[in-house]
């Protein structure tokens, strides 16, 4: 499926100093997203780059249906031109990871992924055999039935994954997946998503580590203060700046939109 | 709402609070065994304290004008037979009775001196001291004892009848209510407060765990994940915490009535006759309805208080004085002269309380019973339906850091020409009712008229400075803009229209409901007492501006502002009637709210709907200070003809009203 964003925005508000003398705190909006769009299609990974604060995780939010744009619309559509745009609907195609979509502790992962099925509406016989297959192939067999808090950090990385394959998504939305992982279990979330995007599904991914986007992504988006302010393949990023890798390139585009 | 998706939350939900050790060992270990050690604790220490009042030996301190050898020995009698037990001493002369008793030396100290020829006795002891107090009451004992003993010999010596002389008149109890009304009496009393903290200690927990909890421990973000509403997901947590607030609240009286029967068994307070305890059933049974749907409400407001919490300690130290509160309206019970009726039984929580109360004193009406249990519901629903149209799951966990109650942050850092929130709404009101409620009441009792001129004043004033402080739009909030000629056109015919109609309604209700017809005796007594220009100042000038501006101008205006103007139109008529009080007045009143809700809302000038408030106090006013040239008329107005007839006109009318507010709607839109 292909997901489009048109014009997504979303206002917050934070506390500055409104001069040197005086101390008080005076509240100001900005924008986190500013009107921004962009599109990812079937077969497709698009990496999503920028500093700090720049506004990816809002962006990706907005695009998994957790939090309402102030204005802006995502739509998912098939190659047969069928359009999905109710929040609810849309996120029956999507599976979303993030560092703060955490799991409850106090079920197993079998009981977990039971519960989600029959939230999607997935029939009983069928959650149980969609779970049992998810946990054979994410190797969780040894742990599939302990309680979720009691696991390492590498497990509930898996199980964090296996909450999404239970309905199926075939667009993914990873927020910084891989932030503080050891190469094997960066490797298991590497290795998966290359394998969805082979089955022809939408992959959008967040990080901040250059090497894993040159490697993985198809294209990339380079948001800055919300906008949207370099797009393209990592050969075409890396061309057009004249660099010879993305962390140049990258250094390059947002030294660019900090003059402007 | 899909049912499905709720059923699955419900159980995901349940399963979780169930998991939940803390959860746990509030709801079985405080009930199972904290209870029944407290219990058997504090009544073998009471066991041993009497022993021990009756084992110790007392010293007493015999300061006697002659022999103390004498008052010794009635001592040793008197006590003897009340098995006291004193050991004597004479005190040196010179010692001091204060001094002695304060270093502890003796517990009470006797003298005796002469007064009017007869022997007058001091029993100085410390109030203190536990051990003196006791040998002071025990001397007490004895003294009396032997002064009943005298006055039968002297009475003897005088060869008269003890009994004559000393009962010239007799009397006796008799008691017509039966065993089982005086147990009912004392369990009336004890049991809605005990019912009702259990319930809400039941229902605080879990609702807390599943909001800010939830939050905490970052799982409601991967609920947002899923294609879940926001009413499905708020539906299922209420349902949850309602089901493990009734659990609780069973095991809680559970173990309470064990421990009540058990301690009735071994001491025996039940008497010799034996108790029908199965006269209790019915009560028992619709306590226990009242113990379901009370276990509603309290989920509802726990979950309403907690749902916005950032935090776990935060929800805790939002949820203090909610217990408070719900603590107080339990202990209604206790205030004498509090009846359930038919105003009592639509306040939250004294309901439950007075109706437990009634029902263990066989007192059951099923009118109010079901009032009582149908409220208790509806106020349950209410807040289900409120919660999930106003607080969406997003904005508690990416919302507004600051409070959601705009009055709690510094005035400084309130951003100019925002709008109030429904937290500033719940909170303005609750205040606007308790200064109805007591200031006003008060008020209104010792100044008549120019009270109801300081409590509508009141009114006026609480949103107007919450306003100023939160620095809100005002002229937005207050819906402040002169009214256009065709908005004024149209609200007269729709008012007219709708005033005919709710005199209809009126008699309707009347003729349905005639025992619920109450005078307000405070409002009449001050007709009678004021002039005409008095009372249309106090009673249809300033509710007129105060209570619109309350109502249309600052309740609308934020309601209108969070939701649909529908939605918002009719809950500010709603809560209109409501705030009346009176089951009859509240249904025709609610009706007119909706229409100056209506108006104000389409017309957004507040001068419109305080021009027809003004209207329609001031015909009340005037139909009861011109009874008699009122009711001259009644003849024209009975005739079958003239009822449909005016039926008709007024339907007319309100019908054209409405188009012409509606049609200036249109012509604004096109432009």
């Amino acid at each position: 499926m292909r997901i489009e964003a048109k014009g997504l925005c979303k206002q917050f508000s934070r506390f500055v100093k409104s001069d040197e003398k005086n101390k008080k705190q005076r509240r100001e909006d900005f924008f986190a997203v500013d009107h921004l769009s962009l599109h990812a299609s079937a077969g497709e990974i698009l990496g999503i780059l920028g500093p700090n604060g720049a506004g990816k995780t809002t962006l990706l939010r907005m695009l998994g249906g957790i939090m309402k744009p102030d204005e802006g619309s995502v739509i998912l559509s098939d190659d047969d031109g069928n359009v999905i745009s109710d929040k609810n609907e849309i996120k029956k195609h999507i599976g979303y990871i993030s560092g703060n979509t955490k799991l409850y502790n106090r079920f197993s992962i079998r009981e977990m992924l039971m519960i989600f099925g029959d939230i999607y509406g997935i029939p009983k016989e069928e959650c149980e055999k969609r779970a049992q297959e998810i946990i054979d192939l994410l190797d969780m067999k040894k742990f599939a039935d302990n309680r979720i808090g009691a696991l390492s950090t590498g497990q509930t990385q898996r199980a964090g994954i296996a909450r999404t394959l239970m309905h199926s998504p075939s667009v993914y939305i990873f927020d910084e997946p891989t932030l503080g992982l050891d190469i094997l279990s960066s490797e298991t979330i590497i290795s998966f998503m290359k394998k969805e995007r082979e089955r022809g599904c939408t992959v959008l991914y967040s990080t901040h580590y250059m090497e894993e986007a040159e490697y993985l992504c198809d294209r990339i988006n380079m948001i800055y203060n919300g906008n949207l302010i370099a797009e393209g393949s990592p050969a075409e990023l890396k061309k057009n700046t004249k660099t010879d890798n993305l962390r140049d390139a990258f250094r390059a585009c947002m030294k660019e939109a900090a003059n402007e | 709402m899909n049912k499905r998706i709720v059923a699955s939350l419900y159980k995901k939900e349940i399963i979780d609070i169930l998991r939940d050790k803390k959860t746990m060992l509030m709801m079985i270990v405080v009930p199972l065994v904290l209870y029944p050690l407290l219990f058997v604790g504090t009544m073998m220490l009471m066991k041993s304290m009497m022993n021990a009042s009756t084992e110790k030996s007392y010293t007493v301190a015999l300061d006697m004008t002659k022999d103390p050898a004498v008052m010794k020995s009635i001592f040793e009698e008197k006590g003897n037979e009340r098995e006291y037990s004193f050991e004597f001493m004479t005190p040196e002369a010179g010692s001091s009775d204060k001094e002695m008793l304060e270093e502890g030396l003796i517990d009470v100290y006797i003298t005796e001196s002469v007064s009017d020829d007869r022997p007058y006795y001091n029993i100085c002891y410390m109030a203190s001291e536990t051990d003196s107090r006791t040998a002071a009451g025990m001397a007490d004992d004895v003294l009396s004892d032997y002064r009943t003993e005298l006055t039968s010999s002297i009475i003897k010596e005088m060869s008269l009848s003890e009994d004559e002389i000393l009962k010239p008149i007799k009397y006796v109890y008799k008691d017509y209510s039966s065993n089982e009304q005086n147990v009912g009496y004392i369990i009336g009393m004890i049991v809605p407060f005990l019912m009702i903290v259990s319930v809400l200690m039941g229902a605080l927990y879990p609702a807390i765990d599943t909001t800010a909890g939830e939050k905490e421990r970052g799982t409601l973000e991967t609920m947002l994940t899923l294609p879940v509403s926001n009413r499905e997901l708020i539906t299922a947590k209420f349902l949850a915490v309602s089901t493990i607030a009734v659990g609780a609240a069973l095991l809680n009286l559970f173990s309470m009535g064990a421990l009540t029967v058990y301690t009735a068994d071994t001491m025996n307070l039940a008497g010799s006759s034996s108790l029908q305890a199965a006269s209790f059933i019915p009560a028992l049974f619709i306590t226990l309805l009242c113990v379901a749907t009370f276990a509603m409400f309290a989920s509802a407001v726990s979950l309403c208080v907690c749902i916005r919490a950032g935090s776990f300690k935060e929800a805790q130290n939002l949820s203090t004085p909610v217990m408070i509160v719900f603590m107080m309206a339990g202990m209604s019970t206790m205030i004498p002269n509090l009846e359930l009726n038919t105003v009592t039984a639509l306040i939250p929580i004294v309901n439950i309380s007075l109706l437990i109360n009634s029902l263990f004193r066989f007192d059951y009406d099923a009118g109010l019973i079901l009032m009582v249990l149908v409220s208790n519901i509806a106020y349950s629903c209410l807040a289900v339906v409120f919660m999930s149209e106003i607080f969406a799951a997003e904005d508690v966990l990416f919302g507004d850091p600051s409070s959601s109650v705009k009055l709690l942050n510094r005035r400084d850092d309130i951003k100019k020409g925002g709008m109030p929130g429904i937290g500033d709404l719940i909170l303005l009101f609750s205040v606007l009712l308790l200064v109805v409620l007591f200031a006003g009441g008060v008020f209104v009792l010792h100044l008549g008229a120019p009270g109801l001129m300081i409590e509508q004043g009141l009114i006026f004033f609480c949103p107007v400075a919450y306003a100023w402080y939160i620095k809100a739009d005002m002229k937005k909030l207050f819906s402040v803009k002169a009214p256009t000629l065709k908005g004024i056109a149209g609200s007269l015919l729709a008012f007219g229209g709708t005033w005919i109609l709710m005199m209809y309604l009126a008699s309707l209700l009347t003729y349905l409901f005639p025992d619920q017809v109450v005078q307000n005796n405070n409002l009449t007594e001050i007709w009678e007492k004021s002039s005409l220009p008095i009372i249309i100042i106090s009673s249809a000038l300033f509710p007129a501006i105060c209570e619109e501006t309350a109502f249309r101008g600052f309740m609308l205006g934020t309601l209108k502002n969070r939701l649909t103007p529908a939605k918002a139109v009719i809950i500010t008529g709603v809560l209109f009637g409501v705030y009346h009080m009176s089951l009859l007045q509240s249904i025709t009143v609610g009706v007119l709210g909706i229409l100056l809700a209506y108006i104000v809302s389409h017309e957004k000038s507040i001068f419109l709907s305080i021009g027809i408030h003004f209207m329609n106090n001031l015909a009340a006013v005037l139909i009861s200070q011109y009874e008699e040239e009122v009711s001259a008329y009644m003849p024209y107005l009975d005739k079958p003809w003239v009822k449909v007839g005016l039926f008709i006109a007024a339907v007319v009318m309100l019908i054209l009203g409405l188009f012409i507010l509606n049609g200036r709607k249109k012509e604004k839109t096109a432009e």
